[in-house]
């Protein structure tokens, strides 16, 4: 352990002990995650998936595995530092554990970016639950603690079913499905969006049956005309008491439209019916974060074209990177967000629109959070000095719209 | 920690790796390498029929005993330890572990029988019991290190049930048991370190196919439509058919590190074989089916 100074324990799992660390080379901060081996049962299986599995993925939203060291009677994970995880971060930052809307949809997007990866390279996390994803100063979300995920095949195996924490559960692990695949991580994410808003579990189920009545009061009790093939599931039972389903509006309240259609897209009975990880990302709630994300990646193309065309022009006297950025703000026009106007059934099939993005720093990162917040309170102090003003330096309606706080319902 | 490039996909080795393995480094001949290999891989197939464990998790086990001998040498570790090393670690990660005492219990089995002692059980906590368990909680640790926990192997099982369908081949009364009997077999050899599973699973079905003269499509080919090449098809095919005529003399071989100087020497023969008949037990082919149920005469 040379290589790697321990400080301070940060947290206790079940099979491990994370403990903050630093590299000696360079002084980086790391997170050293200490497992111990036991006689009885050889390397753990989750130290034998996590590692596996982590090594492979490398992606800005799951955290890197730098390093594994193994001394006589225990295995180290050397593990990128993050500041901490979702769960002490909403006690600690939310109101009553809530967050704000802003801050949720830039933890859903890069959340839901770290899911996609996943599924892409066929690899289930099967674990995803506030104390498993990981958030650093920087308002980066990376999804940590592999240790039950697996990688998949076709066909997907049966799997056991003894996985994902039960507030977290989707109804058909519940239920006793075991040909569960990507759809199982989406009811997780699901879950712990609805839980951003709500400062609480969604569905805090003490044990299974208990957690499935939990969902069921919710979301009705699913039978073979909301949820066909239910009753053929091994743990179904003919006598779960009925409930209708509740509107989820009902429920998490605080969020708006376009938060309210993904939520119920990602909480759907039907396994093959929920959305994916990739649609998701597509969903227009997502809009004005891909919308900056575009932008950037616009600007970075027509950057790398002036460069190219700067080297056939025989290169020189080139003008700075800075100026031939193009002037973001100016492309940036006012577009409603989310504003209420449109039904909600319309919005959500108009993705095709060309987008554009509205707020400056996308994805807004907690930190950036409060600078965002404080311009708007300054923007509309100032529009209100401008409305005392003579009628004719009224701003264009469009741009009155774009001054409006994201998200009207707060 | 090994040079072995890391990916989900199984990391295939190029044809120089193959042929300059640790053993053939260590003074291996070529078909000692190859017989320890087959008699590792016999083992563990063997070992996880008795422990009912799925033929996936067989597979996994095999296929990482034969990784595992493309980083180290026969010479330093047995092939007893490693193929009990790579059952436990298979198991765990196809989600279907087992006991030491089981794990124990079948190996000790296996070995008595591979060196025709008498077969009376194990007692649990005898010295063999606990001598068996260290190795292998060793053997574990090595497997993960020398592959760098590279433990995902993609095995072509569900892909050649795919294409036995796709070929409307399923209703076959031999070829689908043929295929797949070639598909256990064939991880005696390095065909799984050599090709991706849907390449071999072309292979084992275009062979079983020949075997049984049922004609498939050929314009266009049927294994041009499944992306597999002929030259390989026929490469993997060779393979598979050339342990045929390769019998394994399993009592001749060592298992622990004890034995395999003296083997390397010529002398484990006379030593191991003492009061047996004078004729190697020797391993015969295809040995599994579908059902898993079937032990070969060893057992
Ligand atoms: N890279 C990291 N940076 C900072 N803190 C971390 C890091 N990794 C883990 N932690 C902290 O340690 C806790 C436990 O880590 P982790 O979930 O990986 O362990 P675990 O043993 O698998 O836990 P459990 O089995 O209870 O889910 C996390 O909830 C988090 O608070
Ligand atoms: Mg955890």
């Amino acid at each position: 352990m040379e290589r790697y100074q321990s400080l301070e324990k940060i947290g206790e799992g079940t099979y491990a002990t994370v403990f903050k660390g630093k590299n000696r080379s360079n002084g980086d901060a790391v997170a050293l995650k200490e497992i111990r081996l036991d006689s009885e049962e050889g390397a753990p299986s989750t130290a034998i998936r996590e590692i596996s599995l982590m090594k492979e993925l490398r992606h800005p939203n799951i955290v890197r595995l730098h390093d594994v060291i193994h001394t006589e009677n225990k295995l180290t994970l050397v593990f990128e530092y993050m500041d901490q995880d979702l769960k002490k971060y909403m006690d600690q930052h939310g109101n009553r554990g809530a967050l704000g809307p802003i801050v949720i949809k830039a933890f859903m997007y890069q959340l839901l970016k770290g899911v996609a990866f996943c599924h892409d390279n066929r690899v289930l996390h099967r674990d995803l639950k506030p104390q498993n994803l990981l958030i650093n100063r920087k308002g980066e979300l990376k999804l940590g603690d592999f240790g039950l995920a697996r990688a998949f095949g076709i066909p997907v195996n049966t799997f056991s079913n003894e996985v994902v924490t039960l507030w977290y559960r989707a109804p058909d692990v519940l239920l006793g499905s075991k040909t569960y695949s990507t759809s199982i991580d989406i009811w997780s994410a699901g879950c712990i969006m609805a839980e951003m808003y709500l400062g609480k579990p969604l569905f805090a189920g003490s044990n299974n049956q208990d957690e499935l009545l939990k969902i069921f009061k919710v979301m009705g009790t699913p039978t073979e005309e909301t949820w066909p093939g239910v009753t053929k599931l091994s743990e179904y039972r003919k006598d779960f008491p009925y409930y209708p389903p509740k509107p989820l509006s009902t429920v998490v309240p605080m969020i708006d439209t376009f938060g309210m259609d993904l939520l119920m897209q990602m909480l759907i009975y039907q396994p093959q019916r929920r959305i994916t990880a990739k649609d998701a990302l597509n969903h227009v709630y997502f809009n004005d974060i891909r919308g900056y994300a575009n932008l950037q990646q616009q600007q970075q193309q027509q950057q790398a074209a002036a460069a190219a065309a700067q080297v056939q022009m025989g290169g020189g006297g080139g003008v700075p990177n800075g100026q031939m950025m193009g002037q973001p703000s100016q492309q940036q026009q006012a577009v409603p967000l989310s504003s209420n106007t449109a039904p909600p059934q319309q919005i959500v099939y108009q993705q095709q629109q060309p987008q554009q993005p509205m707020a400056p720093q996308h994805p807004p990162l907690p930190y950036q959070v409060v600078q965002m917040q404080q311009q708007q309170i300054m923007q509309q102090q100032q529009q209100q000095q401008q409305q005392q003003q003579p009628q004719h330096q009224m701003p264009p309606q469009s741009y009155s719209q774009q001054q409006q706080p994201m998200h009207q319902q707060y | 920690m090994s040079q072995v490039k890391l990916s989900l996909q199984n990391a295939l080795l190029t044809l120089e790796q193959l042929q300059q393995t640790p053993s053939r480094e260590d003074g291996i001949t070529e078909e000692q390498e190859d017989h320890l290999r087959q008699l590792g891989c016999h083992l563990i197939q063997h070992a996880g029929i008795l422990l009912k464990l799925p033929q996936v998790a067989m597979a996994t086990g095999q296929i990482l005993f034969q990784r595992f001998f493309y980083q180290a040498s026969l010479r330093k570790f047995a092939v007893r330890d490693i193929s009990m090393g790579s059952v436990f670690l298979a198991a765990k990660v196809e989600e279907c572990p087992i006991r030491f005492l089981d794990l124990v219990n079948v190996f000790d089995h296996l070995i008595k029988k591979f060196h025709r002692q008498p077969l009376d059980p194990m007692p649990a906590y005898q010295q063999t019991f606990y001598t068996l368990k260290d190795a292998t909680v060793v053997a574990e640790m090595q497997i993960l290190k020398k592959l760098s926990f590279n433990v995902h192997v993609q095995t072509p099982y569900a892909i050649m049930i795919n294409y036995l369908k796709v070929l409307e081949l399923m209703d076959h009364p031999i070829i689908p048991q043929l295929a797949w009997s070639y598909l256990n077999d064939g991880l005696r050899t390095s065909i799984y370190i050599c090709y991706q599973p849907p390449t071999i699973a072309c292979s084992v079905i275009w062979l079983a196919a020949m075997k049984e003269n049922v004609a498939l499509p050929t314009s266009p080919a049927w294994w041009e439509v499944l992306d597999a090449k002929l030259e390989d098809i026929e490469n993997i095919a060779g393979h598979i058919t050339s342990l045929y005529h390769r019998p394994l003399p399993i009592s001749t071989l060592p298992l622990t590190i004890e034995q395999v100087e003296p083997y390397l020497r010529g002398e484990l023969n006379k030593n191991a074989s003492n009061g047996s008949p004078a004729a190697a037990a020797t391993a015969s082919l295809p040995s599994t089916s579908i059902k898993g149920t079937r032990v070969s005469r060893f057992s």
